[in-house]
């Protein structure tokens, strides 16, 4: 099956995915056919599309973003805070142990102090594991097809701004930047606003030292909703008590 | 440094496979060396749609934690890596732009089962972003008129459909299609007569 004349410079739009109907469905059945000559004219599309996108001019990325990027990812938090943790720990028992076996009129006291400090570090292995669990959870969020992108607060010149990510099944995530670390005996709410009725509460959370915060908010999201974000007392309110510091429609 | 001088530097290309495989098993330096490679491009690729330094900033960011995730789909020995990571970082762009036009009715997500996965970068030159043909893609797009340099650009840098562009340059459709269609013609001409002679 060749390719009709008409659609033969349309494959760079339609890798693009910017070409409409009815030429996109025809790429399409040319493509799903087996035709070799679509399939090859798709292959240079996507390579000229890449040539093409390449050729913006090259600027220098900030300087704190390779450090986000690679502290996005996990690799700086995890990775090295685990190898850190469990040298820590080693060292720390091994300490011990050479202590209690030269030592034996303190025993109980460099016992006691071994116990402490495993348990410092079991509490500590805990909360990375939880919170790697957590990450994980937002991972597979992301990569659900339903999930979508809503912008908030791009054209506002103070903070915050950031972007929500909806899945009408599953919840709503909270991507936030420019969102200050709250103050001592404040934290951040989120609130799923409803068309009608009172805002429901959708967890707490925090932002960490450089003003970034990640919040994932499960359930089913009515349509229609908006999300707001409060700064409320440490244990959380009911309702909102405080003006709102942004608030998004769905 | 020139452009294709940090191209060349850049997209080592031979070493992209092995890259890939490093990435796939979570190998820290990995994710480290693909900013290295490729942070520079995709800043200045999402930059020039979205010309706002912080978005920008956000969107990379964006882009890079989604190569990690679906990197496990990426096939090392046949793939190309400059292109996806391009396509995702470009998608990631127009998303945005969409998103605060109130275009969210038409995302480039929805069509990325075909153009974003890592599948439809297997047999794609892997060189193609140093390669002849690059140099003589862009000499070719410098010869385009004005007007079919817009629509270039407006399907590229905006993300926008050839109704979407009639609209914004109040030109019929059939005009805009003209030029769009002229335009890839010339650029695909140009390549085809420079591998001929």
């Amino acid at each position: 099956m060749s390719t009709p004349d008409d659609l033969r410079d349309l494959y760079e739009l339609y890798a693009l995915g910017v070409l409409e109907e009815p030429e996109r469905r025809r790429i399409e059945e040319a493509l799903q056919s087996g035709s070799a000559e679509a399939i090859e004219r798709l292959r240079q599309a996507i390579e000229n599309n890449a040539i093409l996108t390449a050729s913006a001019p090259l600027l220098e990325p900030p300087p704190g973003l390779r450090k986000r990027v690679l502290a996005g990812v996990g690799i700086e938090q995890w990775w090295w805070g685990w190898i850190g943790a469990l040298a820590a720990a080693a060292a720390g028992l091994l300490v011990a142990a050479f202590y209690l076996g030269n030592q034996v009129s303190q025993r109980e006291s460099e016992l006691a102090e071994a116990r402490s400090q495993a348990e410092r570090l079991i509490a500590q292995s805990a909360r990375t594991n939880a919170e790697l669990a957590r990450l994980r959870h937002v991972l597979s969020f992301l990569n659900a097809p339903e999930t979508r992108l809503v912008t908030f607060g791009p054209k506002d010149p103070k903070p915050p701004r950031g972007r929500l990510l909806v899945n009408p099944a599953s919840g709503v995530l909270l991507i936030a930047s420019n969102l200050p670390p709250a103050p001592a005996g404040r934290i951040y709410e989120m609130w799923l606003i409803p068309k009608s009725g009172k805002p429901i509460a959708a967890g707490l959370f925090q932002s960490d030292e450089a003003g970034n915060a990640v919040h994932l908010r499960e359930g089913a999201v009515s349509a229609g909703a908006a999300v707001a974000v409060t700064l409320e007392p440490e244990a959380g309110s009911a309702q909102p008590t405080s003006t709102p510091l942004f608030v998004a429609g769905l | 440094m020139t452009f294709f001088a940090f191209l060349l530097a850049a997209f080592d290309t031979r070493n992209d496979s092995d890259l890939a495989e490093r990435l796939k098993r979570r190998e820290s330096p990995a994710m480290e060396e693909l900013y290295d490679r490729y942070g520079k491009l995709v800043y200045s690729v999402i930059f020039r749609i979205v010309k706002e330094a912080a978005v920008a900033e956000d969107l990379a960011q964006e882009t890079f934690l989604r190569i990690w995730n679906r990197v496990q789909f990426f096939d090392h020995e046949k793939g190309a890596m400059g292109p996806w990571i391009l396509a995702v970082a470009r998608n990631r762009a127009i998303d945005y732009l969409r998103s605060v036009d109130g275009r969210m009715a038409r995302k480039s997500s929805e069509f990325e089962g075909v153009m974003e996965h890592p599948s439809a970068f297997v047999n794609i030159e892997r060189d193609i972003l140093n390669s002849d043909r690059a140099r003589l893609l862009r000499e070719a797009f410098a010869k385009l008129t004005p007007n079919q340099r817009v629509v270039i650009e407006m399907a590229y840098y905006e993300g926008l459909s050839q109704s979407e562009m009639a609209e914004r340059m109040k030109q019929p459709l059939g005009t805009v299609k003209t030029w769009v269609r002229t335009a890839l013609k010339i650029l695909r001409n140009e390549l085809e007569e420079a591998v001929t002679t």
